[in-house]
């Protein structure tokens, strides 16, 4: 079988090329590079009654997830991880092209009065009621406060005119919440000299020259505005949609720490904040949370703060597409389910990320695991990655706190503000200053 | 005689300078790479930075087992594979284009221009726009068709624009003659003209080579389920930058190096045995 | 040497010896004319339709969008309003003396502005660059396999993705980068310098270096085609070399010159990823504003961005195009 696919690898089709032929010298381009070295061919596609394509970024779709979902229940699923951007627009402008979207709320805005996902009927999904509170009702505990802006409770629930309600809980919903986290800052405690606890130190002037923002303009700004509020500049009615004015004194407020020479620069990517740290380029900057784990991975100091004003919030989560009908809705949903269970939950807290059924996730984990993770406890063993890396070692203790902790206080959920055009506007402005 | 002999000098004083200004502007276009040659033998536990915390063909060995994010040995696979097909396509029809474009026809200006405005849209509304145009159409878009259809969109003028360069002052007089010796048209393309311009289209061909195998903006939206190298590359930095794409970089320029240095010696064999 | 035979010139396009030239007889010219327009034809009819169903019905649909409307439900709607085009232009409190914006251009002219400016910059130094490369390879470099050779090793660095190259030069520019701890190292300077990286400066080394190599191709075939019997005679008749260069040789090159500016000048002005991850974003481009919108779902003013600057670089290739004539026949 394995010596077949090498020979037909080695036929470049060029004239008359079937469909299938392409795909499956491109499927098998994979498992030539997998005998060349030896190494088993990790991919044993499970032939299933159904077929279906998932995709989004390369924090939920990752080939081991897919194959294990694959092998568990018995369906063939295809992953595509892309980066955000065009993430965003296969979702937006080409629901053929996928079945399971793995997006985020705060896109739901756009995406669902587009009708390019379809409701999702909370009676098929067989935990539902395991999934916290925190995605149902906005409160992760009866004591947390709301977070404002686009948290998933606001973008979840549907009415019986499948419209975006706040009135919930209701039978049908958007997306079925999955994987979120809590950003912050992340900094390196040699470089700053001290203990970095509220957004307003972004724009500290000690740490002028050395400090990086986040560049995607909707979060960007709101990293921003959390630390103009912390400073005590502006009194900001929603945070999470803002007016004009507010938008302006916000940007006119950066342009002016820009020209001061404050930045060192924007990131725009996971991977660029990291090496923002590793290379020792900045002091702080506005962070997602794994990032402060590759980074300490690489040998160098990273400590994500927990500012007194509340982190900012993230939710994603999975979302069907409006095309898919009949047997391949079924496996769909079997493979959201799959991912409820508490394997995939597991795998993704391995990686620093939460999820919504996560006392599911407990039994996919270690004692020590569940601790660290999940509790803010000092690792008891050594831990690995999902790739079984060891990057956590014994005693180490996670920034910002336990799960509870952390998601009591969200400040501000990831959103996109009515004025969304005006900002991206202005925002080029701030980058051109 | 001493005359002579001064001007020789002079000319190989000139050669010298400008074989060295060469050797600094190749140091210069390779200057970033160097840091990732060096820094692709990192150890296991290091990232894509200075200083260097062990050695090591850890992320060498990664290269070819299955990536965490994507499938990067598919994807480089199927680039390779596109990028080849477009440098055909790019060949062949900047070399028509070119044969054209050498008497002015009615529509000449119009088609100059809307060759030019292939490089001149910005690259993922393009992209955008052809994916809707397929959805409305019912078509799936595939690597090996609509990103290829945008692909050569986008290579297309500089191969054109090339051939333009070289049939630019072209001289008519051989093929007329070979024309009037009665000669078909093909038989003086192919006799005459093609030996003229080859390495104009050998150059086309290589710009459709090197554009197509980087394209990322174009493919975004076009590129249907499966990634290629440069949508890999950018998906699988929504995770850690790891160093095995510097291995993947340095890999391919030493592959690129050695096919030069296979080209020349072939080159060498063959026209010293004619 | 090693060129291969007399009528296979590789190295010296459209120098061929002369042929006399053949009699002309009014019936011939005609038939031949006639034989022509069928095969102009045929050369141009397969990319035609290319271009019309991969660049024409997709850059329709772009305008169509960019008279849309997004309605207050993120819907795009079909309609035909010119808000986008007047969005573009449109500064707050520009006819308003009190407002700090008066008479300050919109911001989307203030950024196009921007990346008019880093495209020349980088076409200038681009062009210094590669003419004198291009002239090594076309008249210093005598054979042909040298002559590709020498320019494939240019344009080895483009066969490793943008995307790792960019990211390459963080280690190379940073603080604790190669550049900086040389200078260190040699003392010519006492803390690393900060320049270096995420600055105008980085950016256009970055897209120079990404791109110098677009220039050389067009030039080299430019100053190949120059008959080496026209600079013989030249000198014979005691031109200086600089006279020869200015008369003779620059002038015969300049249609490369322009195709390697056409180059560069759609390159940069549709450039994007290099200024996020080498610029730092500290520079907004054109592509940028593209791309944060469309990153919301925003298609119709991010397709009148677009069409504004298509039009702004249509208008730099007719410039290019009207100083010099490329289809010269000399």
């Amino acid at each position: 079988m394995k010596q077949k696919s090498v020979k037909s690898t080695a036929t470049t089709p060029k004239n008359g090329v079937s469909r299938r032929k392409i795909l499956q010298t491109a499927a098998q381009a994979a498992t030539v590079g997998a005998i060349a070295s030896g190494f088993p061919y990790r991919f044993n596609i499970v032939h299933g009654a159904e077929s279906f394509r998932t995709i989004g970024l390369g924090v939920s779709v990752i080939n081991e997830i897919q194959s294990k979902a694959s092998k568990d229940i018995g369906h063939r699923i295809r992953g595509q991880a892309l980066g955000y951007g065009a993430m965003f627009g296969k979702m937006l402008t080409q629901n053929t092209q996928y079945e399971v979207a793995e997006g985020y709320y705060n896109d739901m805005d756009v995406m669902w009065p587009n009708k390019v996902w379809q409701p999702i009927d909370t009676r098929r999904i067989k935990h539902w009621d395991q999934i916290s509170n925190l995605a149902k009702t906005g409160k992760l505990t009866p004591g947390s406060q709301y977070g404002q802006g686009d948290a998933p409770f606001r973008q979840l629930w549907l009415d019986s005119n499948a419209k975006v309600t706040l009135n919930g809980p209701t039978r049908y919903v958007t997306m079925v919440p999955g994987w979120h986290n809590a950003d912050s800052i992340g900094y390196n405690p040699d470089e700053t000299g001290r203990v970095i606890d509220s957004w307003g130190d972004l724009m500290s002037d000690e740490f002028k020259g050395r400090v990086a923002l986040l560049n995607i303009p909707q979060i960007g700004m709101m990293d921003a505005t959390m630390a103009v509020e912390a400073l005590g500049l502006y009194k900001f009615k929603d945070k999470g949609n803002m007016t004009r004015k507010e938008i302006d004194f916000v940007i006119d407020y950066l342009i002016k720490k820009k020209k001061a020479g404050h930045f060192r620069a924007l990131w725009e990517t996971f991977g660029q904040s990291v090496q923002l740290m590793t290379s020792g380029e900045v002091a702080l900057e506005s962070m997602w949370s794994p990032a402060v784990t590759a980074i300490r991975a690489e040998g160098v100091k990273c400590i994500f703060a927990s500012p007194k004003e509340g982190m900012r919030g993230w939710h994603g989560g999975l979302a069907i597409s409006a095309k898919v009908s009949g047997r391949k809705l079924d496996a769909v949903y079997e493979y959201i389910n799959w991912w409820l269970d508490g394997w995939a939950g597991a795998f993704v807290a391995r990686q620093g990320y939460y999820m919504s059924t996560y006392k599911r996730s407990k039994n996919y984990m270690s004692a020590a695991e569940w601790d660290f993770w999940y509790e803010g406890k000092p690792a008891a063993t050594d831990l690995p990655d999902p790739f079984g890396t060891i990057i956590i070692k014994k005693g180490k203790i996670r920034d910002g706190g336990s799960y509870e902790q952390r998601f009591k206080k969200i400040a501000l959920w990831n959103s996109v503000m009515d004025e969304n055009s005006y900002l991206v506007k202005r925002w080029g402005e701030f980058k051109n200053a | 005689m001493a005359r002579w002999t001064a001007e020789r000098k002079k000319k190989a004083w000139i050669k010298t300078l400008f074989s060295g200004y060469y050797i600094l502007f190749i140091i210069f276009i390779f200057g970033p790479m160097f840091a990732m040659f060096v820094l692709s033998f990192q150890g296991r536990l290091a990232g894509t930075n200075f200083p260097m915390r062990s050695y090591g063909f850890y992320w060498w060995k990664k290269l070819i087992e299955p990536s965490v994010v994507g499938d990067m040995q598919g994807a480089l696979l199927r680039s390779i594979i596109l990028a080849l097909i477009v440098m055909v396509i790019t060949a062949v029809f900047s070399t028509m284009l070119g044969m054209a474009f050498r008497k002015k026809f009615v529509g000449s200006g119009l088609l100059f221009y809307m060759i030019m405005s292939g490089i001149m849209v910005p690259g993922i509304l393009i992209s955008l726009g052809l994916a809707m145009v397929l959805k409305v159409l019912g078509i799936t878009p595939t690597w090996w068709f609509s990103a290829l259809g945008v692909h050569v969109i986008w290579t297309l003028p500089f191969g054109f624009l090339i051939m333009m360069a070289v049939f630019n002052r072209f001289d008519h007089s051989l093929e007329e003659a070979a024309r009037d010796m009665g000669a078909s048209e093909w038989t003086v393309f192919k006799e005459v003209t093609l030996p003229l311009i080859l390495p104009g289209v050998v150059a086309a061909g290589l710009f459709g080579f090197t554009l197509s195998y980087d394209e990322f903006a174009r493919t975004t939206q076009v590129a249907g389920e499966f990634n290629t190298l440069p949508l890999d590359i950018y998906a699988s930095f929504t995770q850690r930058i790891r160093p095995t794409i510097f291995a993947l970089g340095t890999g391919s320029t030493i592959f690129s190096i050695m096919l030069i240095g296979l080209f020349v010696l072939v080159y060498t064999l063959i026209f010293r045995r004619k | 040497m090693d060129r291969p035979s007399p009528n296979f010139h590789p190295g010296l396009i459209g120098s061929a010896p002369q042929a006399p030239a053949p009699p002309k007889t009014g019936v011939g010219i005609i038939k031949r004319r006639r034989g022509t327009g069928v095969y102009v034809t045929w050369l141009v009819a397969p990319s035609t339709i290319w271009l019309i169903l991969f660049l024409i019905v997709p850059l329709l649909s772009i305008i169509v969008f960019s008279f849309w409307q997004i309605n207050d439900q993120n819907v795009m709607v079909p309609n035909f309003t010119l808000v986008n085009y007047a969005e573009y232009f449109h500064t707050e409190g520009f006819f308003d003396p009190s407002s700090d914006k008066f008479l300050t251009l919109s911001s989307n002219i203030l950024t196009l502005w921007t990346t008019l400016r880093l495209t020349m910059e980088v076409m200038v130094i681009c062009l210094l660059l590669a003419y004198p490369i291009a002239y090594f390879l076309a008249m210093q470099v005598k054979a042909f396999k040298w002559q590709l050779a020498l320019f494939l090793m240019c344009m080895v660095p483009f066969w490793t993705s943008y995307l790792i190259r960019t990211v390459a030069w963080v280690p190379m520019l940073g603080r604790r980068g190669l550049v900086n701890k040389f200078l260190l190292w040699i003392g010519i300077v006492e803390k690393p310098l900060g320049f270096l990286l995420y600055s105008e400066f980085s950016l256009t080394l970055a897209l120079v270096q990404l791109y110098v190599v677009l220039c050389i191709g067009p030039i080299f075939f430019s100053l190949a085609k120059i008959d080496n019997s026209i600079l013989e005679a030249a000198r014979d008749m005691g031109a200086k070399p600089y006279q020869i260069f200015r008369e003779i040789i620059l002038p015969l090159s300049l249609p490369g010159v322009a195709i390697g500016m056409i180059f560069i000048w759609v390159m940069i002005m549709g450039e994007f990823a290099t200024a996020g991850l080498v610029g730092g974003g500290k520079m907004a481009l054109v592509g940028n504003s593209i791309i944060d919108l469309m990153g919301t779902g925003q298609y119709p003013p991010a397709s009148s961005i677009a069409l504004m600057l298509m039009l702004t670089m249509m208008i730099g290739v007719f410039i290019i195009l009207k100083l010099v004539d490329i289809r010269k026949q000399l």
